[in-house]
């Protein structure tokens, strides 16, 4: 069984309203997504072209890579289509104290 | 004494027949190119190849009609797609492998991304980069990826065979080769299932109407292939048909073989020679098959682009791809059917060492071609003689006749000159 560690990732006020930041925590590249119910967080890097997602454009939970127009919903980190062929993998977030933290698995 | 001259400004036909073809019909770049327009990329299906070269999703062959590249791809649904390899973005030949398997297709300029279907899906920082704060660049708000797709063919397939046309209001395929060609192409593609032996490619260096001409052409082979003679394969006198469509553009040349067919029944052809033998006879172990309902070769002229090959146990596509107006590529693929047995298979490619470029047959056909290119380089005032059998154009019971040619020519007129 993994065991879920909860990691202090970034202070809530690093991440911006409506938009979308990449950050590095413990050596992963993760994009932090702040939407309108609450700050969100994915891998950083598409699983399609290799672009970084927090050089795309966030509308809503949708996501859309800036290179080939893929979109993943931020919440799940669910491919939403073509080109994408694989999801991202998304993080359990919660905010403690004006920090986000982020469930890293192990 | 007058003088001619060498090089007439405009193609001149000596009457209104079409058995004396002007030199300059396969000299000429400009007429070349109305030859590309009017035949290949319009009114016309052309080959791009076979299903099974693409049995799963994502597999893709690149081709050609006539001088433009293009992509046969299968979807993740199974169903085929033709589309041109130009990128919508800034023109380049995208697709540099030959054949592979794909989720989709990106040019590597600037990775524009297509669907399997030809379909521009993702266009690189279309919506700009981001920089402190602010979007630089992107395309216009008003770019719609889906006016941007690649130029999609109008695709046809019958018996696993493909075609395209870059014209979309092409008559059906069937139309297209009219009865008793279709008769034929069912003969060879009856719905069994094909399986690829392999590949050859050759670029002659002569007009790619020289190629059609050679299949529409019963005249030479007794004459120029003392491979087919001397081992008994060729008799002016088999039992044969030439058949066309109503139009005179596609052919069927039918030929049955006698059951003796060697030794003192070939004598009339002065090149037989008695002595020679075969050191392996294994490249004559021909095995009669039900499909053949008769004939042991039907070779067929598909106007413009495909050659269909059935003698005895061998059967081929033949790919013609002009390259400008006096070479052209000819790609030959090899073929079987998926219940043959594996000594069949064995059969058919042995049978195959008569064809392709260094084919004990084909070999000489390659070589002809470019004599004759040469030829009409030296002169293009003058024209070639098909007058075997006479001026018409008419079906024979026959092969003392270049009828086929004559009426391929006929047909080139018809369109040429519209």
């Amino acid at each position: 069984m993994s065991t879920m560690t909860w990691v202090d990732a970034a202070a809530v006020d690093d991440v911006p309203s409506d938009d979308v930041v990449g950050i590095e925590v413990q050596g992963r590249d993760i994009a932090l997504y702040g939407t309108e119910d609450g700050i969100h967080a994915t891998d950083n890097i598409c699983t399609h072209g290799h672009a970084r997602l927090c050089d795309g454009f966030l509308e809503g939970h949708e996501i859309e890579c800036p290179l080939h127009q893929g979109r993943f919903d931020v919440r799940t980190g669910k491919a939403m289509c073509a080109p994408l062929t694989e999801d991202l993998r998304s993080y359990p977030v919660k905010i403690e104290g004006g920090r986000v933290f982020l469930a890293f698995e192990g | 004494m007058t003088t001619q001259a060498v090089f007439p400004i405009e193609l001149k036909w000596e009457s209104e027949k079409s058995s004396r073809i002007p030199f300059m019909a396969y000299t000429d770049e400009a007429l070349h190119k109305k030859e590309l327009q009017r035949f290949f990329y319009e009114k016309h299906w052309c080959y791009v190849g076979l299903e099974a070269e693409i049995p799963n999703p994502g597999d893709f062959k690149r081709t050609t009609i006539g001088e433009r590249s293009v992509v046969m791809s299968r979807d993740e649904e199974g169903a085929i797609h033709v589309f041109e390899n130009v990128c919508a973005h800034r023109g380049m030949q995208f697709c540099r492998e030959r054949q592979g398997n794909r989720k989709e297709f990106v040019c590597p300029y600037h990775q524009w991304n297509y669907t399997l279907k030809g379909d521009l899906q993702g266009v690189p920082f279309r919506r700009g980069v981001k920089q402190d704060g602010k979007v630089n660049g992107g395309m216009p708000a008003d770019f719609k990826t889906e006016e941007h797709g690649l130029t999609k063919l109008k695709v046809a397939s019958r018996g696993g065979v493909v075609f395209a046309s870059f014209d979309h209001e092409i008559e059906s395929f069937e139309d297209f080769l009219g009865p008793d060609i279709l008769h034929y192409f069912d003969r060879l593609f009856d719905g069994r299932k094909l399986t690829i032996l392999g590949y050859n490619r050759q670029r002659i260096p002569g007009n790619w109407k020289l190629m059609q001409e050679n299949i529409k052409d019963p005249y030479h082979p007794g004459l120029l292939h003392t491979w087919f003679v001397t081992f008994g394969l060729w008799r002016a006198d088999n039992k044969s048909e030439l058949k066309m469509d109503a139009r005179g553009r596609h052919a069927a040349m039918i030929s049955t073989r006698g059951n003796a067919g060697k030794a003192a029944q070939v004598t009339q052809v002065s090149s037989f020679k008695e002595s020679m033998q075969l050191k392996d006879p294994r490249f004559l172990d021909i095995v009669p098959e039900p499909w053949w309902g008769g004939p042991t070769a039907v070779m067929m002229t598909l106007f413009p682009s495909l050659i269909l090959q059935q003698q005895v146990n061998s059967v081929s596509t033949r790919h013609i791809q002009p390259v400008g107006h006096d070479a052209f590529d000819f790609v030959w693929t090899h073929f079987g059917f998926a219940d043959d047995t594996e000594e069949m298979t064995r059969r058919r490619l042995r049978q195959a060492n008569l064809f392709g470029p260094a084919g004990f047959v084909s070999a000489d056909d390659g070589e002809v071609i470019e004599f004759s290119q040469e030829g009409f380089e030296q002169k293009p005032f003058h024209r070639t003689l098909a007058e075997l059998g006479g001026r018409e154009v008419e079906n024979t019971d026959h092969m003392v006749t270049e009828t086929l040619i004559r009426g391929m020519y006929r047909y080139w007129r018809e369109v040429m000159e519209a």
